[in-house]
């Protein structure tokens, strides 16, 4: 059986160049060793990957290294073109606005 | 690069460690080939969900992880500007509670008299409740009741959780009203609906006036009514930040818990005292001069005069003017600002409401209970008032007389608190109050859940308004609601009193008109003027192209309520054999409802039921192997209730928006779907609607018009058929004549040119962007976060938040700025959206004869209210008195020391059989039942217990029913630690394993000794955890306002020993009511 071992060594081999704030080479380095590059990058320099220092809450971006594949729309057209088609079939609704002006009151 | 491997033999570890580069052995020297090919499930996943926790209302956020179309691993998500990515024990065992396997994920049918289950498939499930509700309609149908339209039926009702999602609530209430079933209830009624009345009443909205992060700002928090640490423990690292700026927190509590422990002072306080402590510091304030005196003119009605027909408690010994001893009732037109015109109370009005309002047209509704959840009482904003604050009948010289007899020496004999503790509470609170300094009320269901529960919040109310701490950074009365969308399910109503929005449920009357309606109902100043414009577009949302100007927008439409039909009231419906149909979503009454054996006696008088929930909780199970069952007192074989048992999607398996404890909606997003026939309240809510309007198609029925003209178009996906939620988060927040989404509610319109399903909530889908699922991290922000989610309303999170600013426009103080006038640009400027209308200056002034917001001063906070000003006095909006005033709970072992009232007047009783009260005090009798009770919520465990008691982590940490008592208690009663102890009232009697514990002290009240036993509430003999429910020992006493349950306090006998089984348990309940001379007069005096 073959283990990665994730040491600092191994990270740094993986980073080629062994520093990068970036994050995209940790992403690269931290795929190839089969951990997430929030890891990489702590495991690499010692610190968290948001930058905040050892003892400070937890930085929340940490996450975006740990967790890439967030999902959270926040948006959909079939619910916009729903919208528009139970507005369009009501027609007493363009004429409450016709027959008082702008609808105000 | 190649990257090196691991032998496959590993040596050693120690050799590893010295021979190796991992000297310290943190890395490889510790590893084995099992650890070394360990993937963390976070890693593995395939996608990160964004989610919220389902539990309590603090709202944390929660990362889910999906791997193979499975939840894989939850935690807590460090982006939430709230919780910080922390979650607790609750939260943290979600995994387990979405995932387990013991989840019930079919279908169950238990058959008129049959004595097991049967499974049954969700489509004939589906069928035969839509046949069953379609036939108890008919069967009880009600067009009037005494001449006056009702058009409903009172065959059916529902009791929904409140974890609930919104647009399932909004849904739930959009097809029960559209079938004319009026008793819709929800957790909220049995929570906090006391809370609405409280806050509402005296600020113009009932949601909690600060928000979670904030606290830190506090130079002094008061917990009082709240064990926050262990009940809300993620929200309460905000009282730990303001302890770490060097605020001084105070934890008044009947016992010393781990809030206490994190607190700087613990007050002892007796269990239903509170408003007499409070009351104490009111006085306090008043004979101090400790009042913020600037802010107290400017923006408080203190220098508002009062009619000269008042009397206060001071003139009548614990009563005020307007009482009605037979009706226990009173009449608040004595209550009025001088020159007022006669007001109803709601309460009650539709008895006399043609008599009262001739029609609807001539008075206004003072007193709407919870409809102030969103808009105070109509008031005259011209009353007289006199700003040197010396004229007698000025609000404030009415509060120092009413409150002069609330000295610290009767503070200590009503709550057992010493002098010398109050004044230390006393003056802290008030030496971190004023321009530069603010104080914060925490509370939670310890003052909600009382006979008197509104007015313990309206207590609060008034010493915080003294003190200047509404409106401003670090001041506020922060509610702690303890259910994920508690405060949603009163936004969008699950009640029976509300429709969306705290518009009111119209009342029965003979003839009346939505103009009637809206004319009796609205404000004529301040935003609630604009109420017809929130309730056509509301109609429209419900009744679409059907509802025109012609057709009063359908206002005909609406069923109508004639008095209470709060869940105790479907109760005796059900007892008395109207109550036919019964839906249950998520909540389980037959624990978490006091007397919780009348509900179940209840249900066995129904015809059907219907439970949605995740495991076969004890509301779903008693004719099986309930606790009457072994009592005799029923058989299955001769219980009639036909049950349907529907398994629930959890939070993970749809899609939906909860509001949390501070007004913030936030959304959770589907992470997988449910599988077998597990669906959410949204899809059951939908396809149920669907399958009755398919029947009644061709119906030419009168009846059946409002469910056939019903908009319920909503598109749906996936396998399932799943309603699509963002659809119906974008019909609450409405559109216009274009379908373009709404923005605010200032663009609601009264023409049917708007369609709106909840005005407060408009702004949601600004854009038509999902506003609630916004997630921009909390550390990317400011500490206002204003870009996570959405809060209603308009996005603010610090409610009345001009009050930051002193009348002219400037900050009180640098410290504390937060809203301040910018006079450069002619606008209300600062770091949270300003609570106020933006470009209305602090120098205006309203014409005579202003209505609408025109008539809202520039130095008006309270916009919401008619006269824009902060109530220390209610002159309408209550219904028990417009002062708070303290009376002993229901049942209790203590004299009212104060007045020659025992027990608040105006409170709702429920005489039955089965909910006899206690004598009290010096009653005969009353010390057959000797100590004083109180319930609360544990860390591990939540409500009724049916998320928790069913989760194996929750359940190992706290296992079972147990009962704290003093050791002084203990040696009185020969209790012994780890022993049973049963505990006995005239409605139940339950047992519990004895904690003996110093945290729960005895106190001295009144020169006599007070015991009191503290019972957690979660309980009940179904899931992991097992034990006595402790609503058993409670009585169905109700707040006249909200008609909350009193829970919190409460007398009872303990003794050593196991509860007796069978036929004995009744007997022994007998056996005291007996002893104790019990009839059905007892308790019931006005």
């Amino acid at each position: 059986m073959e283990v990665i071992m994730p040491t600092e060594r191994l990270v740094r081999h993986a980073l080629r160049d062994g520093h990068d704030h970036e994050g995209q080479d940790y992403e690269r380095a931290a795929a190839r060793l089969g951990i997430p590059p929030g890891r990489a990058y702590m495991i690499a320099t010692g610190r968290p990957a948001d930058g905040s220092t050892p003892g400070e809450p937890l930085g929340s971006r940490a996450q975006s290294l740990v967790n890439p594949r967030e999902v959270n729309p926040t948006s959909r057209d079939d619910v916009h073109e729903w919208l528009r088609r139970m507005a369009h079939s009501d027609a007493s609704m363009r004429q409450g606005r016709d027959s008082t002006g702008d609808g105000a009151k | 690069m190649r990257l090196p491997k691991v032998p496959t033999k590993l040596p050693w570890p120690v050799w590893r460690q010295a021979a190796g580069s991992d000297r310290l052995g943190r890395g490889a020297a510790a590893q084995t080939h099992r650890s070394g090919s360990l993937q963390p499930r976070t890693a593995a996943a395939d996608r990160v969900v964004k989610s919220v926790c389902p539990y309590c209302a603090v709202g944390c956020g929660q990362n889910v992880y999906v791997k193979d179309e499975k939840v894989v691993h939850i935690e807590g998500d460090p982006d939430s500007p709230v919780s910080r990515g922390r979650l607790c024990p609750k939260g943290a065992a979600t995994l387990q509670l979405t995932t387990s396997p013991s989840r019930q994920r079919h279908v169950l049918y238990r058959r008129p008299y049959g004595t097991e289950w049967e499974r049954l498939d969700l489509d004939t499930a589906m069928e035969m409740v839509a046949e069953r509700v379609i036939k108890t309609r008919r069967e009880t149908w009600e067009w009037d009741e005494n001449g006056k339209r009702t058009a409903r039926t009172m065959g059916i009702a529902s009791l929904g959780g409140a974890t609930l999602d919104n647009e399932e609530n909004y849904l739930i209430k959009k097809l029960f009203t559209g079938l004319g079933i009026i008793q819709i209830e929800n957790q909220a009624r049995v929570c906090h609906s006391s809370t609405v009345i409280g806050l509402g009443t005296s600020f113009g909205r009932g949601g909690a006036t600060t928000f979670m992060q904030d606290l830190q700002h506090a130079d002094c928090i008061i917990i009082e009514g709240s064990n926050f640490a262990e009940a809300h423990p993620v929200g309460f690292q905000w009282v730990t930040e303001a302890k770490a700026h060097g605020a001084t927190v105070i934890h008044v509590d009947p016992r010393f818990t781990r809030t206490s422990a994190l607190a700087d002072l613990h007050v002892p306080i007796r269990a239903g005292s509170d408003i007499a402590f409070l009351g104490g510091l009111i006085n306090y304030v008043l004979t101090n001069d400790a009042y913020f005196r600037e802010y107290v003119v400017a923006y408080t009605n203190a220098a508002t005069l009062i009619s000269e027909d008042f009397q206060d408690t001071e003139d009548l010994d614990g009563l005020f003017s307007g009482f009605d001893p037979d009706k226990k009732h009173y009449d608040n037109s004595t209550w009025q600002y001088e020159g007022a015109q006669v007001e109803a109370a709601t309460g009650e009005r539709d008895q006399d409401y043609e008599q009262r309002t001739g029609g609807g047209a001539t008075v206004k509704h003072a007193a709407r209970g919870e409809a102030h959840g969103s808009g105070g009482a109509n008031v005259p904003t011209a009353a007289p008032r006199d700003e040197t604050l010396q004229h007698p009948r000025c609000v404030l010289q009415i509060l120092k007389r009413h409150y002069a007899r609330y000295t610290p020496e009767m503070v200590e004999r009503v709550c057992g608190i010493s002098p010398r503790l109050f004044e230390r509470v006393a003056r802290t609170l008030v030496e971190n109050s004023g321009p530069e300094r603010t104080s914060n009320f925490v509370y939670a269901v310890g003052w909600t859940q009382h006979s008197d529960g509104s007015q313990f919040i309206r207590a609060a109310s008034v010493l915080q308004l003294l003190l200047g701490n509404i409106g401003r950074p670090g001041g506020g009365i922060q509610a702690l609601r303890g259910h994920a969308s508690i405060q949603g399910s009163s936004d969008i109503p699950t009640l029976f009193n509300l429709l969306p929005g705290y518009i009111p449920m119209p009342h029965a009357h003979e003839h009346e008109t939505l103009d009637d309606f809206v004319q009796a109902d609205a404000a004529d100043t301040g935003f609630w003027a604009n109420m017809r414009a929130y309730t056509v577009s509301l109609l429209k949302a419900y009744w679409g192209a059907s509802a025109t100007a012609d057709n009063d927008f359908r206002f005909g439409y609406l069923p109508r309520i004639t008095g209470s039909h709060s869940t105790y009231d479907t109760v005796l419906e059900q007892l008395n054999g109207r109550g036919k149909g019964y839906f249950l979503f998520g909540e389980n009454p037959a624990v978490g409802s006091a007397n919780a054996r009348m509900q179940r006696l209840g249900m066995a008088k129904l015809d059907w039921l219907v439970v949605r929930d995740f495991h076969l909780i004890e509301s779903a199970t008693w004719w099986k192997d309930g606790p009457e069952l072994e009592t005799g007192e029923l058989a299955t074989t001769d219980i009639g209730t036909e049950v349907f048992f529907f398994p629930a999607a959890s939070h993970t398996e749809k899609s939906g928006s909860f509001t949390n404890t501070n007004r913030m909606l936030q959304w959770h997003h589907e992470a997988v779907a449910p599988v077998d026939d597990c669906r959410s309240d949204l899809w059951f809510a939908y396809h149920l609607g669907r399958l009755i309007r398919a029947k009644l198609a061709a119906s030419t029925e009168a009846m059946d018009a409002p469910i056939r003209d019903l908009t319920w178009d909503y598109p749906t996906e996936g396998g399932h058929a799943e309603p699509v939620a963002e659809a119906v988060l974008a019909e609450i927040n409405g559109w216009d004549g274009d379908g373009n989404p709404l923005s605010a509610y200032t663009e609601l319109k009264d023409d049917g040119s708007t369609v709106c399903g909840c005005w407060i909530y408009c702004g949601v889908y600004t854009g038509g962007v999902n506003q609630a699922a916004r997630r921009k991290p909390g550390d990317q922000q400011d500490w206002i976060a204003s870009e996570w989610a959405w809060s209603w309303p308009a996005n603010r999170r610090l409610l009345y938040n001009r009050a930051s600013a002193r009348p002219d426009g400037t900050p009180w103080s640098e410290r504390k700025k937060l809203v301040w006038w910018d006079p450069a640009e002619k606008k209300w400027t600062g770091f949270d959206v300003p609570d106020f209308e933006p470009t209305k200056p602090p120098d205006y002034r309203p014409p005579v004869g202003a209505r609408g917001t025109e008539a809202i001063s520039g130095v008006d906070p309270f916009i919401m209210q008619a006269d824009g000003k902060g109530w220390l006095f209610a002159p309408a909006g209550i219904l028990d008195g417009p002062l708070p005033t303290h009376y002993e709970p229901q049942d209790s072992p203590v004299d009212n020391p104060v007045y020659g009232k025992q027990r608040n007047p105006g409170r709702l009783t429920r005489p039955h059989p089965e909910n006899r009260y206690h004598p009290s005090g010096k009653e005969p009798g009353a010390a057959v039942y000797p100590y004083v009770v109180t319930t609360y919520r544990l860390t591990e465990h939540f409500t009724a217990g049916g998320m928790s008691r069913t989760v194996p982590y929750l359940a190992e940490l706290q296992p079972e029913l147990f009962c704290e008592v003093s050791p002084q208690l203990a040696a009185e009663r020969g209790l012994a630690h780890g022993d049973w102890a049963t505990i006995i009232t005239a409605r139940n009697a339950i047992e519990a394993r004895v904690l003996v514990t110093a945290r729960i002290p005895s106190l001295t009240v009144d020169g006599r000794v007070v015991h009191q036993i503290g019972i957690p509430f979660h309980f009940g003999p179904n899931g992991l955890a097992r034990g006595d429910a402790a609503n058993e020992l409670a009585s169905i006493s109700l707040d006249p306002n909200s008609h909350i349950q009193e829970v919190k306090a409460y007398s009872a006998d303990i003794q050593p020993g196991r509860r007796p089984r069978g036929p004995q348990l009744r007997r022994l309940v007998g056996e005291y009511q007996n002893r104790a001379g019990i009839t059905a007069d007892t308790g019931m005096e006005a």
